[in-house]
């Protein structure tokens, strides 16, 4: 860590890594304040624990996306709509 | 409205054609839905909603589960319900997120009714997030090995046993935002908690996920 970031932090003037990793959420739907984005960004480039933390996160959120089901049974919708009109009171008017 | 036979096989082959690219339509196509006719109980727009969101409605639910067939019937269930108490939504929110929340509803309560065991629960999400001490990590993060990454097929399959871990509540919200990318309020709307809620669920959520990850995709320090 750049030794200017580590006395700010110690001093409690820039954001440690649990106080980062609280952020983490924010900062990756693009909620976080400008003021303390670029706090959060200094502390990730040069920290050990959070860069990679971060990265790992990044790649959960990514996979998560990529195991969308895209496969769906044969005949889903029909199997519904023909469920439906065995089995609700369509009402008349 | 009973609708006549004609109208019925106009609607049948409207059923047809949508099936075949239904996952790509069911993102756009909300304002084709007829919201005031489906509140009239008008069969053939609410047979439109069905086309519609069954896709997108089905690969939630088949993934809070991790069930076929189970969630076929909760898919129709819903549809069943949504039906039934139609007259009970309020235009607060849009009638695809009232759906969804009555599918994720009976999704949870199957799921807690057959208490799967391998089902974390909330307290063992809590011991996945990381533990600081005078804010700095106890546990240093080891850097991900990117051969064990590579492994596409592998990967999906670990991915998906660890989302399946995760405790119902949890799941859901992973599911909702981070597969399906609803937004924060969406979901917030479907699982009827507050945003803030949503934000701190997740973010608990994805931390427990890469702490079940992280033990398949650490690079060890002397590997034999
Ligand atoms: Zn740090």
């Amino acid at each position: 860590m750049k030794i200017v970031t580590l006395i700010k932090t110690m001093l409690g003037l820039a954001p440690n890594c649990e106080k980062v990793n609280q952020f983490l959420g924010d900062y990756m739907d693009g909620s976080l304040p400008e003021n303390l984005r670029t706090q959060f960004e200094e502390h990730i480039a040069m920290c050990k624990c959070c860069k990679p933390y971060m990265e790992q996160y990044q790649r959960t959120i990514e996979w998560t996306h990529d195991c969308r089901c895209n496969e769906l049974p044969e005949e889903l919708v029909e199997h519904t709509i023909s469920f439906l009109r065995k089995n609700a009171d369509y009402p008349q008017s | 409205m009973e609708p006549t036979k004609a109208q019925q096989e106009a609607n049948n082959d409207k059923l047809r054609d949508k099936s075949v690219g239904a996952i790509e339509q069911s993102n756009t196509a909300s304002d084709e839905l007829d919201i005031d006719a489906i509140l009239a109980g008008d069969k053939p727009a609410f047979e439109q909603l069905v086309i519609q969101e069954s896709p997108r409605l089905f690969r939630v639910i088949v993934r809070i589960l991790n069930d076929d067939d189970e969630a076929q019937s909760i898919l129709q269930e819903t549809f069943l319900q949504a039906y039934q108490r139609i007259h009970t939504f309020r235009r607060e929110s849009k009638l695809t997120t009232w759906l969804y929340a009555i599918g994720i509803n009976l999704a949870r309560a199957t799921l807690r009714k057959s208490r799967r065991l391998s089902s974390l629960e909330d307290q063992d999400v809590e011991r996945l997030q990381p533990s600081f001490s005078r804010g700095m990590f106890v546990d240093s993060p080891v850097e991900w090995d990117p051969g064990r990454m590579a492994d596409l097929s592998d990967r999906k399959r670990i991915v998906r046993k660890a989302i399946e871990k995760l405790a119902p509540d949890y799941k859901a919200i992973v599911i909702l935002r981070d597969m399906e990318e609803y937004s924060t309020e969406e979901v917030a709307k479907m699982l009827g908690i507050s945003s803030g809620a949503v934000r701190v669920r997740l973010h608990r959520a994805r931390q427990a996920l890469r702490e079940l990850l992280n033990p398949h995709f650490k690079k060890e320090a002397a590997r034999t």
